[in-house]
């Protein structure tokens, strides 16, 4: 199976250069009959990437060591949990399991458009096939995991004890499905502009898998945060660090596409900047993937240096030039006539969200880069931290979350003194309550309070929106509470189902603010002995410690601190953190030790212990941390995540074929409201 | 429960020793398993002085280590006559957020060294910095030592000054850029609207003619089904008068 896996990964090469070739050549002299062709090879690209997939999957499992990869990342005695997803551990396995979303994406979406969009579909095709083409030759040509040793170590390496958790097991392949779903409204715009069909009818293609990438994108950076929280020892979940922020462009972006796609579908305008939006989008993906496997910036997530990364700034380089030729020949048609009739306006609030998050993203990029500048241009190396990205970041994020709120209460084309009036009373009282109570409660903090201050705003919004939908749909039907709700989100899927959306961001803005009442303290105690703290509730903290114990466990050995935890003199429970030694199958000691934190986690905020060192066998060093609000930063994810899915979820054919639902909605706000 | 452990611990650069049976030596293992190369360079500063009473070790702080340039580099200045400290311990930590550590981890010297187990780097510029403080130094003084030693890389973000300004006002410019940009399209839509308000007030009564007879098209992309748009706009011309 390995061979034939090995042979697949270069009949997947050859066929996604088939793909490439008669699909282009068949687009350009119109032959069908080379289309399909270039189709069918496609299925085959994915059918044999499988293979090629199974290959590796295979190797690991039956610990062929004589393979560098699964020697590199892989150890006999791995769980067999951690063995499947040591896939993409490492650079060659992740490129090929990038290679087979590729694939098993570009398949599904020609199969979809099988009798749909036949004119571009040439085009888009090829263009699939270029970039399976582009990974499967940087996996064969320059990480290819099946490379093997001139001989057979007895054991792997192993696998880096910080992989080893369910989060890492999961988090990637998120990552990738989003990132690598990026790809298909980009062959689409692409396919759009060759044929020079630019109007509504790509963008109907293509929202689907932007919902999908945006989807992924979420969880996958969501799911990396809390990695990184409980995995890493920091107490922190984010941490501006390059390769978080390269995951972190191509969401930015998509969000900012989610949002100007309706202004496109409702009115017609903003064409090229939807299509400079989903380019860039796939742009910053591969610029992302570029960054973390190049070892071209340092960072804690960075796969090693190696010469891939060379591979990735020629796909990128390639691909930024020729699209910006395309885009440039096509400029006539991608002219919209614009009109809108007031600055205040759904569009105009739209046009400025946008700015935020492509402002956002403009910030973090120019951040991460920054140090390559500096050192090309002056010659000195420089750290730009997250002080930096908090400080810039901070207002457009502000600015961006008053705009959630914003948008949804101004009407389409124009909005009249009288309904801004009806439309804000209640979401900006909602803000200035929750305002007065925190300063009221003692808050002084400037950066808390504005998030704070916003924050309710948006809630009042969302609060009244659904309010409003679900009071008409009552009168009108004369449904119970619960049946409106549930039929006023299922008819309506992408305008609550954004809200749901945008109650996550919410709560995460909230999260964010929360950590700004961060308290910490380092202590070095011997058993019995007592560290006292005070949280910002105001709450006492007791930790006792129960001294430092040793054991055995799967393929580790433990060294941990134990607490019995007291808040108030009320007893908290047991809070232990270790130090683990992993081990290889001959009890010898792999990779460096590393943290299990403990935490005592409760919405109001984690009590986060890292057990920082052993001075002796009785004496432990340890840092404790006080995190308000974490527990909601997940929460929030969730409730993006779940508000994504009901966006997503299809909707009978009838309703799936129509444009942007929130026509009628938007015109009924204003008479809704006057009604009421 | 107790284990055997067999473990050697690499004492200065020769010797390794082989301890058996207790606690010490299984920590021993777990700081030889944390040495790579750099950061066995400076564990031995942070973990020597604690380690010294267990392992009977004489090795001295990071005194007799090879440093690469991106690791520590020793800040050292003779206390100050008559010294007393200028810093609290809570500014001292203030202080330390404002550095990066210079192992790979990007975090700052604070977080890391109270944070990252294997990172021997910041616990030894945590010392060289406290050091600095008991002789007496200010905090403009020390943070002046350290950026001579490790350049500008140290500070966690970059100076507000010369190249550097570039960092910090780029991204506002491009965002006021953008909102003048944006403020230009808007206008120039306006005035789009108001030179086709001819046109669009007769598509408009030809859109009101055609919703008069069929209310609301199936193509305007509706979710409600026909009956029940029917009875919205029953609804809503009701509310209108």
């Amino acid at each position: 199976m390995i061979l034939v896996g090995e042979l697949s990964l270069w009949v997947a090469l050859l066929m996604a250069a088939w793909t490439t070739t008669v699909s282009f050549s068949g687009g350009v002299q119109g032959r069908a009959d080379l289309v399909k062709s270039g189709e069918r090879a496609l299925y085959a690209t994915f059918a044999f990437t499988v293979l090629a997939s199974i290959g590796i999957w295979t190797a690991l499992f039956t610990h062929d060591f004589s393979i560098k990869f699964v020697a590199s990342y892989t150890s006999a005695n791995l769980p067999k949990i951690y063995t499947f997803t040591a896939f993409w551990a490492g650079q060659a396995g992740s490129l090929l399991f990038w290679a087979l979303i590729m694939t098993l994406y570009s398949a599904l979406a020609v199969f979809t458009n099988r009798s749909k969009n036949r004119h571009m579909m040439p085009w888009v095709t090829g263009t699939l096939g270029v970039i399976c083409l582009f990974f499967l030759m940087t996996i064969c040509f320059g990480a290819n995991p099946y490379e093997r040793l001139d001989w057979i170590p007895p054991d792997g390496r192993g696998m880096n004890p910080q992989l080893q958790n369910p989060g890492m097991a999961i988090h990637p392949p998120m990552l990738y499905l989003g990132l690598v779903a990026t790809s298909v409204p980009f062959a689409f715009a692409i396919g759009a502009l060759i044929s020079r069909r630019l109007d509504a009818e790509w963008l109907g293609a293509v929202r689907r898998w932007a919902l999908l990438s945006w989807f992924f994108l979420t969880i996958g950076i969501i799911l990396g945060m809390w990695w990184a929280y409980v995995e890493l020892g920091w107490a922190g979940y984010w941490a501006w660090d390059a390769v978080e922020n390269s995951s972190f462009l191509p969401w930015l972006t998509g969000t900012a596409f989610l949002h100007s796609i309706m202004i496109q579908e409702k009115r017609g305008m903003l064409r090229k900047w939807n299509v400079t939006l989903v380019v860039v989008t796939f742009l910053l993906s591969i610029l992302g993937t570029f960054i973390t496997r190049s070892g071209i910036i340092e960072s804690v997530h960075a796969f090693a240096q190696s010469s891939v990364g060379n591979w990735f700034l020629g796909f990128l380089i390639v691909a930024t030039v020729l699209t910006a030729y395309l885009v440039s020949t096509r400029l006539d048609d991608l002219q919209s006539k614009a009109e809108l009739e007031s600055m205040i306006s759904r569009e105009a609030a739209f046009l400025y969200n946008n700015l935020a998050l492509v402002g956002i993203c403009f910030a973090t990029l120019w951040g991460t880069l920054f140090p390559i500048l500096s050192e090309a241009v002056k010659g000195e190396k420089i750290t730009v931290g997250p002080p930096f990205f908090n400080a810039v970041n901070g207002p457009l994020g502000l600015l961006l979350l008053a705009l959630t709120g914003i948008g949804p209460l101004i009407a389409w084309r124009r909005a009249s003194v009288s309904n801004l009036r009806r439309q804000f009373t209640f979401p900006v009282l909602s803000g200035v309550v929750v305002f007065a109570v925190l300063v009221t409660l003692g808050m002084r903090n400037f950066y808390a309070l504005m998030s704070y201050l916003l924050a309710g705003f948006v809630m009042g919004t969302i609060a009244q929106e659904f309010y409003k939908g679900i009071g008409a749909r009552r009168r009108m039907y004369s449904e119970g509470l619960f049946a409106a709700s549930m039929r006023l989100i299922g008819r309506n899927r992408r305008r609550y189902g954004g809200y749901i959306v945008h109650f996550g961001v919410v709560v995460l803005f909230c999260a964010f603010a929360g950590l700004m009442f961060k308290k910490d303290l380092a202590a070095t105690v011997k058993t019995g002995e007592t560290i006292k703290a005070t949280d910002s509730y105001g709450h006492e903290w007791a930790f006792t410690s129960q001294g430092v114990s040793q054991f055995e466990q799967l393929n580790r050995k433990v060294l941990a601190v134990s607490f019995a935890v007291t808040r108030d003199g009320k007893k908290m429970g047991l809070l232990s953190s270790e130090k683990r030694q992993h081990v290889d199958s001959n009890d010898q000691p792999t990779f460096e030790p590393s943290t299990e934190v403990g935490i005592l986690e409760s919405p109001a905020q984690d009590v986060y212990l890292v057990f920082t060192g052993a001075v002796d066998a009785e004496t432990a060093a340890v840092h404790i941390n006080f995190n308000p609000l974490v527990w909601w930063v997940w929460f929030g994810g969730i409730m993006m995540a779940f508000g994504g899915i009901i966006v997503m979820w299809p909707q009978a054919q009838k309703e799936r074929e129509s444009g942007y639902v929130a026509e009628l909605p938007s015109e009924s706000d204003v008479l809704v409201g006057a009604g009421a | 429960m107790r284990h055997s452990i067999e473990g050697a611990v690499r004492e200065g650069n020769a010797t390794d020793a082989t301890l058996r049976g207790d606690r010490r030596a299984f920590f021993a293992a777990l700081l030889r398993g944390a040495v790579t190369a750099v950061a066995a360079a400076a564990a031995s500063s942070v973990w020597a002085t604690r380690l010294q009473a267990q392992a009977g070790s004489s090795q001295s702080a990071a005194s007799n280590v090879e440093m690469t340039s991106d690791s520590y580099k020793p800040v050292r200045r003779d206390p100050k006559p008559g010294a007393t400290p200028q810093m609290t311990e809570k500014q001292l930590e203030a202080f330390e957020r404002e550095l990066a550590c210079p192992c790979p981890c990007t975090l700052d010297v604070y977080t890391c060294r109270t944070t990252d187990f294997n990172c021997g780097i910041s616990p030894a510029v945590h010392k060289d910095i406290k050091a600095l403080v008991d002789g007496g130094y200010t905090g403009d003084e020390i943070m002046a030592a350290m950026t001579s030693t490790y350049g500008d890389f140290i500070l966690m973000t970059p100076r507000k000054q010369g190249f550097n300004l570039l960092a910090w006002f780029a991204p506002f410019a491009a965002v006021a850029i953008g909102a003048v940009a944006i403020g230009a399209l808007l206008r120039s839509w306006r005035v789009n609207a108001a030179t086709g308000s001819a046109t669009r007030a007769a598509a408009a009564a030809a859109d009101a003619k055609a919703a008069e007879s069929a209310p609301f098209p199936p193509s305007t992309g509706l979710s409600a089904t026909p009956d029940e748009l029917a009875r919205l706009q029953a609804a809503l011309r009701n509310d209108g008068q």
